[in-house]
C-alpha cells in the first residue's frame, strides 16, 4: 500500500506550487541570465523523472547547491520577497541573508551565530551536507553530527533568549532525529522511500508462507538456544542476510523499483527483529 | 522489557489518578498482561495432521509473526482445539491468545466473523496496537483456509465427490 504524504506549506508556496509544476518554470518569475539553462539542465539529470509534491521544497537549496547564487543572489531578494523565503533566508536576529546551500543548511546563522527556528523542507540528508544516496560509505556521520550539536546543544544557550533557547532545543532535537535515522540502513531505507511518498502501511498484513516459516523457525532457534555460541553464529548470519538485502533495496530504489524495494524493507525489518532478541539474549 | 512494563505497569485506565490537566498514560490492560504471563494454548500441532489447518501471518511493518492452528472435528466441523505461536509485541502475544480462545467449540463458519475491532476492545488495545488485533484476525481466516484447502485435496485425491457443503462458508 502506498500513501502519499502531506505537508504543510505558506500559503504564497502553494500558489507557487501550483502554478508552476515543472522544476524549471518555478524560477521564471524570477528574471535570471542564460547562465541558468545549463544549470537547469545539469539539475534535471540529478533529479528524479518523477516529481511529487515533497519535492518542490527541495527545489531551493537544491537549486542553490550548484553554487552559482552568488551571482544572481542580490537580484533574487531584491525582487518578490517571500518567494525568496524558500531560497534564501534570512536571519531573525540580524536579518544577514543565509544562502544555503547543499553544504551548509540554514541552521545557524553565521553572521550573529543565532540559532534558526527548524525549517521542515530541510530534510536529514540535507542537514548532514548529504546528497540523497543510500550509500553512506566513507561518510562521517557522528563527527558532522558531534559539530552540530557543539552550535546547536541547548546546554550551551543557557545565556541567550527563550525564544532562542526553544529553537536551539528544536534543531538539536531534529539534528539528533536526523543521525539516528541515517546511520541505521533499515531507517535510512525507509526515511528515503517516506521522501519519495512512499510510506509503511501498519495495518498490512502479510502470508507469504516462504518468509515467514523462515522467520518462525529462526526466532523458534533463538528461542531455544542455550549457548552464546549458536546465538553468535544466528547472528552473523542475519547480519549478512541483512546487508544483502541492504545492497538490493539499493538497487532497487536506484531504479525507482518499488515493489521490490518494499519487499528489501520487509525483510529488512524481519532481520533486524530477530537481531535485536539474539542481541537481547547475548 | 515488556516484563518490567508489566510490572510496574498493572493498572487499568478507569484506576489512573484524575488530574487538573490528564496526560493519558498507555498502560498495558490486565487483561494484555495476564495472558502474557498465562499464556493460553501456546504450542504446536503436527502440521501434516488432516484435522489440522495452519495459519501463518505476518506484520511486516512492526516485524511480528504469529501462527495459529486449529484442530477441526471432521465430522462436525466444530474445532476443538487450537494453539499458537506469536513472535512479537505483547499486544500481538495476548490478541493470538485470544483468538485461541474465542474458537474453540465453534464452527468453522462461525470463527470466521470474528472481528480485529471485538479482539480490540476485549484487550483495551491503544489505537497504535490495533494493528496486532487485525493480525490475530487474519490468522484465524489463514488457519481455516488451509484447513479447507487441505480436505479438498484429501477429498479429491480419494476420488469422493466433496458433498460437504462447507465450500460455501468460506468469506
Amino acid at each position: 500500500m502506498l500513501k502519499k504524504k502531506n505537508t504543510t506549506t505558506t500559503t504564497l508556496f502553494n500558489i507557487l506550487r501550483h502554478t508552476t509544476p515543472s522544476v524549471p518554470k518555478q524560477h521564471s518569475p524570477l528574471t535570471f541570465s542564460s547562465h541558468s539553462n545549463s544549470h537547469f539542465l545539469h539539475k534535471s539529470l540529478q533529479s528524479p523523472p518523477f516529481s511529487p509534491k515533497d519535492r518542490s521544497f527541495h527545489n531551493p537549496t537544491w537549486f542553490y547547491s550548484f553554487g552559482y547564487l552568488t551571482f544572481d543572489g542580490k537580484r533574487l531578494y531584491s525582487k518578490s520577497a517571500e518567494s525568496v523565503k524558500e531560497r534564501s533566508s534570512r536571519c531573525w536576529n540580524c536579518h544577514a541573508v543565509h544562502e544555503s546551500t547543499a553544504a551548509a543548511p540554514f541552521l545557524v546563522c553565521d553572521s550573529c551565530r543565532c540559532i534558526q527556528p527548524v525549517d521542515d523542507s530541510v530534510d536529514y540528508f540535507e542537514i548532514f551536507g548529504l546528497s540523497k544516496k543510500y550509500d553512506l560509505e566513507g561518510v562521517n556521520l557522528e563527527g558532522k553530527y558531534k559539530d552540530w550539536q557543539k552550535k546547536l546543544h541547548p546546554d550551551l544557550v543557557h545565556s541567550k533568549s527563550q525564544k532562542e533557547r526553544d529553537f536551539a532545543a528544536e534543531q538539536s532535537a531534529r539534528v539528533i532525529d536526523a543521525y539516528r535515522t541515517l546511520s541505521k540502513p533499515l531507517s535510512r531505507a525507509i526515511y528515503m522511500m517516506k521522501l519519495d511518498g512512499v510510506e509503511v502501511d501498519e495495518e498490512q498484513t502479510i502470508s507469504d508462507p516462504e518468509l515467514l516459516a523462515e522467520i518462525m523457525e529462526i526466532r523458534e532457534e533463538v528461542e531455544e538456544a542455550t549457548d552464546s555460541e549458536s546465538l553468535k553464529q544466528i547472528l552473523s548470519k542475519m547480519e549478512e542476510n541483512l546487508k544483502s538485502w541492504s545492497n538490493t533495496f539499493a538497487t532497487a530504489f536506484q531504479s525507482r523499483n518499488f515493489e521490490e524495494a518494499q519487499e528489501s524493507i520487509r525483510r529488512m525489518t524481519y532481520y533486524s527483529r530477530v537481531i535485536d532478541e539474539v542481541v537481547k539474549k547475548l | 522489557m515488556l516484563r518490567v512494563a508489566a510490572k510496574r505497569l498493572f493498572v487499568t485506565p478507569s484506576t489512573a489518578p484524575s488530574q487538573a490537566v490528564r496526560v493519558l498514560p498507555r498502560f498495558y490492560h490486565e487483561r494484555v498482561v495476564d495472558h502474557y504471563n498465562n499464556p493460553r494454548n501456546v504450542g504446536s500441532f503436527d502440521k501434516n495432521d488432516p484435522t489440522v489447518g495452519t495459519g501463518l501471518v505476518g506484520a511486516p511493518a512492526c516485524g511480528d509473526v504469529m501462527k495459529l492452528q486449529i484442530k477441526v472435528d471432521e465430522k462436525t466441523g466444530k474445532i476443538v482445539d487450537a494453539r499458537f505461536k506469536t513472535f512479537g509485541c505483547g499486544s500481538a502475544i495476548a490478541s493470538s491468545s485470544v483468538a485461541t480462545e474465542w474458537v474453540k467449540g465453534k464452527q468453522m463458519e462461525e470463527v470466521l466473523t470474528i472481528k480485529n475491532t471485538e479482539i480490540a476492545k476485549h484487550l483495551s488495545l491503544p489505537p497504535v496496537k490495533l494493528h496486532c488485533s487485525m493480525l490475530a484476525e487474519d490468522a484465524i481466516k489463514a488457519a481455516v483456509k488451509d484447513y479447507e484447502a487441505k480436505r479438498s485435496k484429501t477429498t479429491s485425491a480419494n476420488g469422493e465427490e466433496t458433498a460437504t457443503g462447507d465450500k460455501a462458508a468460506t468469506a
